[in-house]
């Protein structure tokens, strides 16, 4: 049966596959070396240099849409007519020639791309993308179109980090996963906001938490963070007024919130998942204009009296939370926010969503905070607190980010008494989001690209199998270590059973087969006790509430693996082999 | 043999990943420098761009413009983002185009920044006396007045505890508009114009002896400043002293002639300090011709106001005012006045108890009637 200890066993388990360990026995400076430079440690110090590289393309990024904003749309607060027109139309029309022309690849979602990258493509995403990324986005936002910065600063930072691993030839495994490694560095410096970068990458790309890659994606996400404030200032994208929760009634106000929230992603969600293939069924000579037509309708928008709709609009989301505008208007920015980004976005301008999504969330927040208090006037109206929640409403119910949405907020406002509001209304938010849209966004994105990689939330919400659904309870008797060879051969004999379960001292299993016990009688060691033969060689126990997954390690190596109880490892719950196992995973298949 | 594979393990270690890191390092050193050439650019470019937009702030904002001050501040605060002096620029220039609300948001925003600055403060007391949260106002202003001012410390602490007085007496609080002149003219110094204001002051708070202490500081330095003679005449006036009410009076009227409220005031001052009987040095006859005078007044009002001419006194409850001045009438002649002195005191009694009473029921119709209660102001107790 070849047993091998539980230490053994914990090995096979803990090790990723490729990861050379260094030989015990050597103690050269060679070995020291490479024990120093083993992959998964080099890998770590390299996550360090991705997040520095990062944190530098995205400070220049932003330097760039500002620039562009100040050529473009002029310096000043107020902005001119023709400015507001011609900017955004002709920046549409330069941003198509070179989108359709020379960087095909900017188009489209930064994070899909990436997880493409983790899933398809095995950690490759050309360079030439982060450069086209850099120009027509920044090009794009400059010069008003509604879109956000933080999906090109993932991008681009995964491009990079994709170069890097490339350029040193990392292994497959540690390939795939650089470009999460740096989409994380680049969404940290875009957000400043470290935390919910490592959130959004694993909750959102990866799918998986590990000690391997959360280190690498802590790593590169603080160091590009670092970066990007040594140049850009460690304030954060808002001014936070006071928060307070003052009764807990008016947690009600905030489930209202996220109601409305929820609603309003849906029909985000729903425009772009409808209009977005519309648009791409066109003839081709129509996607040389369409981001031209789309920024000069945001243009005419703008002149219209709502400016604020143009570009990132974080100093407006700023003013929302400081009371400047009127529910009403906050109310009439949501729509035409969700207006212009949907104008954007379908028309194959390369820019974010996530920026929009905060815009729309904080101005709704803000909106329905206002309208609750105009309605109840006795009710604490905070403008700053409902834009915030506003805020994880949207991330929650659009973006689909549940954990992300609440750490965003928290780290943004750097204030944990609005925890609890949060929580609700991005409860509610994502409730209603997923009963009204079951695929999230980024999954409408993909499939709407051709590609079929796998949905975080699928992942997250996939019913997996335990081992307690695959165990059967066994009536087949347990033999004591203590027992003597013969009579355990005996009991298996008589009783016919083909394997037996042998319970050791102080709590290890073993198991034992009649054709072992055969050979053991027959070499003349019917006298001794179990224990004796079997001491060095336990079975690693399941526990009941394991994914079944763990069982397939062992069952092909032992025929009965011994489920035990957590609480006391000599009481059997049950027994699992091979066969329980196909036999369940079939049946699962069927349900 | 052993040692040889060492060293090619070394040396093949060496070629890749300790020479990838030392490249990295080199690359990091060379971006970094790179892209702090183009920070520096950019910031100079947008610090170029906040003070332009600043300077037109604070123009517009000077004159009065608060909507283009308004915008102008955004601008720069679009390439300023924290600045301190921009928010509170776009502050105050909300607070011009009455966006309290708004304004109150930056402003507390600031106060969380420099709780100690001065003007931070002193709007923020002034949005909250505005909306009449006195405890919050007073906070404020209290804040403003031991802050940290740019410019001239003592002027502004000066301005803000000049504007306090002023809110506290809106608001009837006298006894601490008081108490804070005190504190400010102890700190004052000799500045003609701050000693006449804080005269004003006194003068509005009530406090007569300070207001004209105040106003003969002020005249020291500039003797014919027409309106601290006038506001020392009122604080004189108020007082009773009306000798020295007439003597800056006078003056007053002499450098303002189109000061109505002094000349008025010094008409009915010549008016008390010739009618007043009781006068020090006042010739007898002259003392008994007023008592006539002022006792046929009397008989008049009662005449004019017949709810006081039915009032009984309760020191007299067998007669109203009306039948006490009848039965009294035949004795108060210049004879009668010179054969009885005490009836001096009794004629101005019941002279004093008419008007009081008709100045109750039927107002002041008279200077002489208002002459007559300030001296029987003046006297009373007597």
């Amino acid at each position: 049966m070849g047993p091998l200890s539980n230490a053994q066993a914990e090995t096979i388990v803990e090790d990723a596959p490729g990861s050379p360990a260094a030989p015990e026995h050597e103690r050269t400076p060679a070995a020291l070396l490479r024990s120093l430079f083993r992959e998964d440690r080099f890998f770590l110090i390299l996550s360090v240099f991705i997040g520095i590289f990062s944190g530098l393309a995205v400070v220049c990024f932003r330097f760039a849409i500002d620039w562009w904003r100040i050529y473009l749309l002029g310096s000043g607060a107020e902005l001119s007519t023709w400015r507001l027109l011609l900017a955004p139309t002709i920046a549409g029309l330069v941003i198509a020639v070179i989108t359709i022309h020379v960087f095909p690849l900017a188009r489209g979602s930064g994070v899909n791309q990436t997880k493409a990258a983790l899933y398809i493509y095995n950690g490759y995403i050309p360079f030439r993308t982060a450069i086209g990324k850099f120009l027509t986005a920044s090009l794009a936002i400059g010069s008003g179109h509604s879109l956000g910065p933080e999906d090109p600063s993932l991008q681009i930072g995964a491009s990079l980090a994709s170069l890097i691993g490339r350029r040193m030839k990392l292994s497959r495994d540690r390939m795939r996963l650089i470009a999460p490694v740096g989409a994380a560095a680049g969404l940290a410096a875009a957000f400043n906001a470290p935390i919910s970068a490592v959130l959004f990458v694993i909750e959102e790309v990866i799918g998986r938490w590990t000690a391997g890659i959360l280190g690498s994606v802590v790593l590169s996400a603080v160091s590009s963070v670092v970066v990007m404030r040594s140049f850009l200032g460690s304030e954060s994208l808002f001014r936070i007024p006071p928060v307070e929760l003052r009764r807990p009634s008016e947690l009600i106000a905030y489930a209202i919130l996220g109601i409305v929230g929820g609603c309003a992603s849906v029909a985000f969600a729903s425009g772009i998942g409808a209009l977005r293939p519309r648009f791409r069924d066109l003839p081709q000579w129509t996607q040389y204009l369409q981001p031209a037509a789309a920024g000069l309708l945001i243009g005419i928008i703008a002149v219209l009296g709502a400016p604020q709709v143009m570009g990132a609009g974080y100093e407006y989301m700023d003013e929302a939370m400081h009371g400047q505008f009127t529910w009403q208007f906050l109310a009439i920015l949501a729509g035409l926010k969700i207006v212009a980004t949907l104008l954007s976005f379908v028309s194959g301008t390369p820019g974010g969503m996530f920026a929009p999504t905060l815009f729309i969330g904080a101005m709704l927040g803000a909106a329905v905070g206002g309208a609750e208090h105009a309605l109840l006037p006795h009710l604490h109206w905070s403008p700053g607190t409902y834009a915030l929640v506003g805020m994880g409403v949207l991330f929650a119910g659009f973006l689909r980010a549940p954990m992300t949405s609440v750490f965003m907020v928290l780290e943004v406002s750097g204030n944990y008494s609005i925890i609890v509001p949060v929580i609700v209304a991005n409860t509610f938010a994502y409730v209603i989001s997923r009963a009204l849209q079951p695929t999230p966004i980024f999954d409408v994105l993909t499939r709407q690209d051709g590609l079929e990689l796998p949905s975080m939330e699928e992942l997250r919400e996939e019913n997996i199998l335990r081992v307690e659904d695959a165990m059967h309870v066994s009536s087949d008797p347990v033999l004591e270590g203590e027992e003597r060879i013969d009579r355990a051969h005996e009991i298996l004999k008589n009783g016919g059973y083909p394997v037996l379960l042998v319970r050791l001292k102080p709590g290890d299993w073993s198991g034992i087969t009649r054709e072992e016990l055969d050979r053991l009688i027959r070499e003349g060691k019917g006298s001794q006790s179990l224990v004796s033969v079997l001491a060095g060689h336990p079975i690693p126990c399941l526990h009941p509430d394991q994914p079944l997954d763990v069982a397939l390690r062992y069952v092909d190596r032992w025929p009965l693996v011994p489920v035990v109880n957590r609480a006391n490892f000599r009481k059997l719950e049950g027994a699992i082999s091979q066969r329980d196992v196909l036999e369940r995973y079939r049946d699962f298949g069927g349900e | 043999m052993r040692k040889r594979l060492a060293q090619m393990h070394v040396s093949r270690y060496l070629r890749h990943e300790v020479v990838t890191l030392i490249v990295l390092t080199g690359l990091t050193v060379v971006l970094f420098l790179a892209v702090t050439v183009v920070s520096r650019i950019f910031y100079a470019q947008q610090n170029a761009l906040a003070i332009r937009w600043s300077i037109r702030g604070n123009t517009d904002l000077n004159a009065g413009h608060y909507k283009d001050a308004d915008a102008e501040f955004r601008a720069a605060l679009r390439y300023s983002r924290g600045n301190f002096y921009y928010q509170l620029g776009l502050a105050q220039a909300l607070l011009g185009q009455h966006l309290t609300s708004e304004a109150y948001s930056y402003l507390i925003n600031l106060w969380s920044q420099k709780p100690e600055n001065g003007l931070v403060n002193l709007e923020l007391a002034r949005i909250a006396s505005g909306a009449g949260d006195t405890e919050q106002a007073l906070r404020y202003y209290h804040n403003a007045i031991y802050a940290n001012w740019s410019g001239d410390q003592q002027s502004q602490e000066r301005n803000a505890r000049l504007e306090l007085i002023g809110y506290l007496l809106r608001i009837k609080s006298r006894a601490q508009a008081q108490s804070e002149l005190i504190s400010l003219e102890a700190s004052s110094g000799d500045d003609p114009a701050v000693q006449a204001r804080i005269g004003a002051l006194f003068l509005e708070a009530e406090d007569y002896q300070h207001a004209l202490e105040a106003y003969r500081s002020s005249l020291k330095v500039r003797p014919h400043d027409a309106q601290a003679l006038a506001g020392a005449g009122a604080a004189a006036f108020e007082l009773g002293d009306y000798l020295v009410a007439q003597r800056y009076l006078e003056r007053a009227a002499a450098a303002a002639p189109n000061d109505a409220e002094s000349r008025g005031r010094l008409r009915l001052t010549e008016l008390v300090l010739q009618l007043d009987p009781f006068r020090p040095r006042i010739p007898v006859a002259q003392r008994n011709r007023n008592v006539i005078e002022l006792f046929g007044a009397a008989g008049q009002r009662i005449q004019s106001c017949p709810a006081a001419a039915s009032y009984v006194s309760p020191g007299n409850p067998q007669q109203d005012l009306a039948g006490a001045w009848e039965k009294l009438k035949p004795q108060i002649t210049e004879s009668g006045l010179r054969r009885d002195p005490d009836l001096v005191n009794t004629a101005m009694d019941l002279v004093f108890s008419v008007e009081r009473q008709a100045s109750e029921w039927c107002g002041t119709p008279t200077e002489t009637d208002s002459a007559l209660l300030l001296i029987a102001k003046l006297h009373e107790g007597n």
